[in-house]
């Protein structure tokens, strides 16, 4: 394999037994440096990542079968407790339900109006170097702050979502969009698709230009319609990328939190909650920490087997 | 991609109307979608120089007829936006420099000796797409035992391990695309493993390091779960002060949009140096342009 290129050039031989001749202890030094080079290099970020990520994890599978309530004094032992606790509480399914609902309708609208977006650019045209920019721009933003300015766009009374729409549509229009069902939900669908829709179109805008023209030259000249070659052509050659955008969506879409907490704040009641506001609410608002982090490695279970599927397929080295 | 085609224009006119029809059609679209993204972010920046009375006016006010600065002042002052951009500025940075100093030594390590092989790399890979809620839990309680709750290391500890793995797939890709043989050549010349490195690989995989350092501040900058979570009255950055601004009940929406400029600013300003790389970053290194 051609990833051990380096590794072909000989590590104690010729070069370092050199060195070590030259300047004692420190070409002894250098040379163990040099033996153990490829784990040296890892081994900070080891660390850090065993510290900050792995330790917690399995600290918290100690928390998952204790008490570890911020209300209830001590550690007791409790078994499963905290996973009936997560499992049977009403609200964990209502958020459950709300994350697989709002992820699909978000990444399949953003996946839609992406995928448009994209075929529309892939040609050039005169100022798509200024358009590029823009489209781009919600990449780098924090979606804290998203949800804070179409909050501000659709508030009532004073935000103007609702003014315009009653000039618009000839009557008076008084949707409350943060706070009355199903307006809420649409608002929040609206906000992450307008941060997430250029993650689309970028990704597969890259797939698309990948495309050789020369296909779509014979399919023209074969008289294909647009439409045809859209779907004969174009559709199954950006299929691999487009799972791949879909794949990473998917998987940042189920951690919705941020607009909700700003947007929705999971009202009204607990209607908006997603998976990761409600273990945010038991957590850090009412203290169950046990019960938090027992729903939470429920969450991570579920998830595994799509990061897995994922992160096997980015590692695959031909990827797209 | 850009140079001219001659086959073209006479194509276009074979199929004449259908491709006029499907033209239009095209930049509507494109049209539409500026709009769409436009439209929230001129309200944001008008609100944020709007007197209050402009604000709260009922038909709507799309551009001010006295523009002001001083929500500007205020979020900055009165809701301690200032402490914020410190606070954000320190955090991002350091974030950035341990983050791709140690991802860059990682990414090394993988793409030249294959460290670990699948294992290591699917470890490191698979942070990214870990739930945050399943980790910041166990990191809060772990925190408060050694007191880094609400202070700038913890935030920058915690930011340096997850943004790892985007600095370790950009300088990976990086150095996959290098010759091996420079280096080579330098240890031939009788220089260590550790000196090939900083003097032969590390100045060619500048531009890479630019990049995994762009996209590094700019997640430490944006980042609002942990923050919210981690963080109180000491450490907290410029994205968790929006949690003072919730309800939209009270008349803040002149500080609350012009705290939002000020933070977007210098993200959007680094996003787009690195325009290039985008698809690189947002794929960890699985696609490029």
């Amino acid at each position: 394999m051609n990833q051990q290129r380096a590794a072909e050039a000989p590590a104690g031989a010729g070069v370092s037994g050199r060195s070590r001749g030259k300047s004692g202890r420190r070409g002894v030094v250098s040379a163990w440096v040099d033996q153990h080079f490829g784990v040296l290099l890892v081994l900070p970020a080891v660390i850090l990542i065993v510290l900050l990520s792995a330790y917690p994890l399995v600290y918290s599978l100690w928390v998952d079968f204790v008490n570890y309530d911020f209300q209830i004094p001590g550690h007791a032992f409790v078994g499963l407790q905290n996973f009936k606790d997560a499992i049977l509480d009403p609200v964990a399914g209502t958020a459950l339900v709300n994350t697989v609902v709002l992820s699909s309708a978000m990444v399949a609208l953003e996946l839609v109006l992406g995928l448009l977006l994209a075929v529309a650019m892939v040609r050039p045209f005169r100022g798509r170097g200024i358009v590029m920019p823009i489209f781009i721009m919600p990449l780098f933003m924090s979606p804290a702050i998203v949800g804070q300015f179409w909050g501000l766009l659709l508030q009532r009374p004073f935000g103007p979502t609702d003014y315009v729409l009653s000039q618009v549509l000839g009557h008076p229009v008084t949707i409350s969009w943060l706070t009355e069902a199903p307006w809420n939900y649409l608002a929040v669908v609206l906000a992450d698709a307008w941060q997430w829709t250029p993650f689309m179109f970028v990704i597969l805008l890259a797939g698309l230009t990948s495309i050789s023209h020369e296909l779509y030259e014979a399919g023209q000249l074969d008289g294909a319609s647009p439409w045809h070659t859209f779907f004969k052509i174009t559709l199954p050659l950006v299929a691999p990328i487009l799972l791949l955008a879909v794949a990473f969506r998917l998987l940042d879409a189920v951690k919705l939190f941020d607009i909700i907490y700003i947007m929705t704040g999971g009202g009204p009641g607990t209607d908006t909650y997603t998976a990761a506001f409600y273990l945010y609410e038991r957590g850090f608002q009412e203290f169950h920490l046990s019960q938090a982090t027992a729903g939470s490695w429920i969450f991570l279970i579920l998830t595994i087997p799509v990061i897995t599927v994922l992160v096997r397929r980015l590692l695959r080295p031909e990827a797209a | 991609m850009a140079e001219a085609r001659p086959a073209r224009p006479g194509h276009r006119r074979v199929t004449g109307h259908a491709t006029r029809a499907w033209e239009v059609v095209r930049f509507v679209y494109i049209g539409g979608f500026l709009l769409f993204l436009l439209v929230p972010l001129y309200w944001m920046v008008i609100t944020s120089i709007k007197p209050v009375s402009d604000y709260l006016a009922v038909p709507p006010v799309v551009f001010p007829s006295e523009p002001t600065i001083v929500h500007y002042t205020a979020a900055l002052y009165s809701y301690r936006g200032m402490q914020g951009l410190i606070n954000s500025l320190i955090i991002a940075s350091a974030t950035t420099v341990v983050s791709v100093a140690v991802g860059t030594l990682m990414a090394y390590s993988l793409a030249r000796f294959n460290t670990g092989g699948q294992h290591l790399a699917f470890w490191v890979l698979s942070q990214r797409f870990l739930p945050g809620i399943a980790v910041v839990l166990p990191v809060f309680l772990l925190y408060r035992n050694y007191g880094l709750n609400d202070t700038h290391i913890g935030m920058i500890l915690i930011y340096t391990v997850f943004s790892l793995p985007f600095s370790v797939w950009t300088m990976y890709a990086y150095f996959r695309q290098m010759p091996v043989e420079l280096e080579n050549a330098a240890r031939v010349d009788g220089c260590s493993r550790w000196q090939a490195l900083k003097m032969v690989a590390l100045p060619l995989a500048a531009p890479g390091i630019v990049t995994a350092a762009v996209f590094a501040f700019i997640y430490a900058w944006t980042e609002f779960f942990f923050a919210l979570i981690l963080t109180s009255r000491t450490a907290f950055t410029l994205p968790s002060i929006f949690r003072s601004f919730l309800g939209f009940q009270g008349a803040q929406y002149g500080e609350s949009s012009a705290l939002t400029v000020i933070s977007l600013v210098p993200s959007i300003a680094l996003g787009l140096l690195v325009q290039r790389h985008l698809v690189r970053g947002l794929t960890l290194g699985a696609l490029h342009e």
